[in-house]
């Protein structure tokens, strides 16, 4: 498959207009119009930033569901471009063409579908990333187990990956004698006043056992503090 | 950093238990190291790309904490007072901070650019030995999920982590730092006039103590040979 020749000429798209290339490719859009209606959704790549978009909306870390349905129709978009070019390369190559100089239509088609299933490529590998630094996150706000309501979040990827990176973390923080997810802000004074959000029972602080109740408010070590305010146990104590 | 002579031969030790506060050259000496580790924090925190790691003053500033919660330890088992106390805890907790601190930002900026810094052997040589093990295991772990979710379901030619397709003249899916963004910078001593281009159009001239806000490549070099502090 010389794509390299596709790649090597990729300036010339510049004046080709894509959309003239795209009318004319017929088989490809009879393939997509049974799924798709409007002319704006048979876009090549609208699927791929779609499923972009959607990480724009995991605002404050809020991670939403692993979007299965969207993220295998542009899996399956991007192998139908395969399938589109390879097509036309066959065919060049039946007609006997040099794939290196010829610029007919098949030879602008087989770029076009080259240059959608890239960006689809990044589209595809630019979610899986942007979720995956969301789930390091969660590494490090919320320790080493994820709660339950997080877990259905990932798919089974996802929570390998949790797992292999709490594991590289922590074995890291091991190498270097220190645990670096607490003290994430400027010690302004070395106590806290923390206020108890649930009752804990008997907590070991600072090598001494405490019972922490419920609402009871404590003035405590703020690097002891820390791991359980970010686990939602304790809360910070102004008032 | 840190090669200066001031602290290089540290006479701090963990064994050294009859450490007192009040003495005068020690004291002098605690605190310029960690004044310089606090330079080498800001720098790391300011700076698009990730800065030599220091072991020696590394070293030293773990070995002051020891020492200093050590001390802090001798203390607390004798009757002495309550602030005297929370004011050393104070300063340990601040150290221990800036430590924690610097080691995150450095852990975050590995994990952004790992692939970039693997391949840069000037990069690769700026990592502790187990930043480097880490930066190594988290290209794998990476890769896995990658392949896993994305990579594998691709058409042949198209599998690749770190091309976009293996027509590509290059590995062209690297993320790397941009060293065009602009730092604040203030110069240590006097630089003379600086080229902040590559015609010689726009030039700057610094003095000592003096603030700028540049972009980063054409102080870099700078940077390295500590004339200049990030800010």
């Amino acid at each position: 498959m010389p794509l390299e020749a596709v790649i090597t000429n990729c300036y010339i798209l510049v004046s080709v207009s894509p959309l003239d290339v795209l009318r004319t490719d017929h088989t490809f859009g009879k393939h997509t119009r049974t799924r798709t209606q409007t002319e704006e959704e048979r876009m090549f790549g609208r699927r791929a930033a779609q499923l972009c978009s959607e990480l724009a909306q995991n605002d404050d870390d809020r991670l939403r569901r692993f979007d299965n349905d969207l993220f295998d129709q542009v899996i399956e978009e991007a192998n139908e471009h395969y399938h589109q070019l390879e097509t036309r390369m066959v065919k060049m190559q039946q007609e006997g063409l040099d794939i290196e100089t010829t610029q007919n239509r098949d030879y602008f088609g087989a770029l076009i579908h080259h240059l959608s299933l890239v960006r689809n490529k990044r589209c595809l590998m630019s979610y899986v990333y942007n979720r995956s630094q969301s789930v390091q996150r969660l590494r490090w706000q919320l320790g080493a187990v994820l709660p339950a309501d997080l877990q259905e979040k990932l798919n089974f990827s996802e929570k390998e990956f949790f797992k292999n990176y709490s594991d590289l973390l922590g074995s890291y923080m091991t190498s270097i004698d220190l645990d670096l997810t607490v003290d994430t802000t400027p010690p302004k004074d070395p106590y806290i006043q923390v206020r108890v959000m649930d009752d804990l029972g008997e907590v070991l602080l600072d090598d001494q056992s405490t019972t922490l109740l419920r609402n009871s408010i404590h003035l405590m070590k703020r690097t002891e503090a820390e791991s359980l305010i970010s686990q939602g146990l304790l809360e910070e104590f102004t008032g | 950093m840190g090669e200066d002579g001031r602290g290089a031969g540290s006479s701090f030790g963990t064994q050294d238990t009859d450490f007192e506060w009040s003495q005068g050259h020690r004291a002098a000496q605690a605190s310029s190291d960690v004044e310089i580790f606090r330079r080498v924090w800001r720098n790391e925190k300011a700076a698009p790309e990730i800065l030599p790691y220091d072991h020696l003053l590394l070293q030293r500033i773990r070995e002051q904490i020891l020492l200093m919660e050590d001390t802090l330890s001798t203390f607390t088992g004798a009757a002495s007072d309550e602030l005297t106390l929370s004011m050393y805890r104070m300063d340990i907790d601040r150290t221990m901070f800036l430590l924690r601190a610097y080691l995150r930002i450095r852990l975050l900026k590995i994990e952004q650019f790992a692939m970039h810094i693997l391949r840069t052997e000037e990069l690769w040589e700026r990592l502790s030995q187990q930043e480097q093990d880490y930066a190594q295991r988290y290209i794998d772990i990476l890769q896995k999920h990658m392949e896993q979710t994305v990579l594998s379901k691709l058409p042949f030619g198209y599998q690749s982590m770190l091309r976009q397709a293996t027509s590509s003249e290059e590995d062209d899916m690297i993320p790397e730092p941009t060293l065009d963004t602009f730092v604040f910078c203030k110069s240590k001593e006097p630089i003379g006039s600086l080229q902040l281009d590559d015609r010689g159009e726009e030039v700057v001239d610094m003095l000592t103590d003096d603030l700028y806000i540049l972009r980063y490549r054409p102080v870099k070099r700078l940077l390295e040979t500590d004339r200049i502090e990030l800010v």
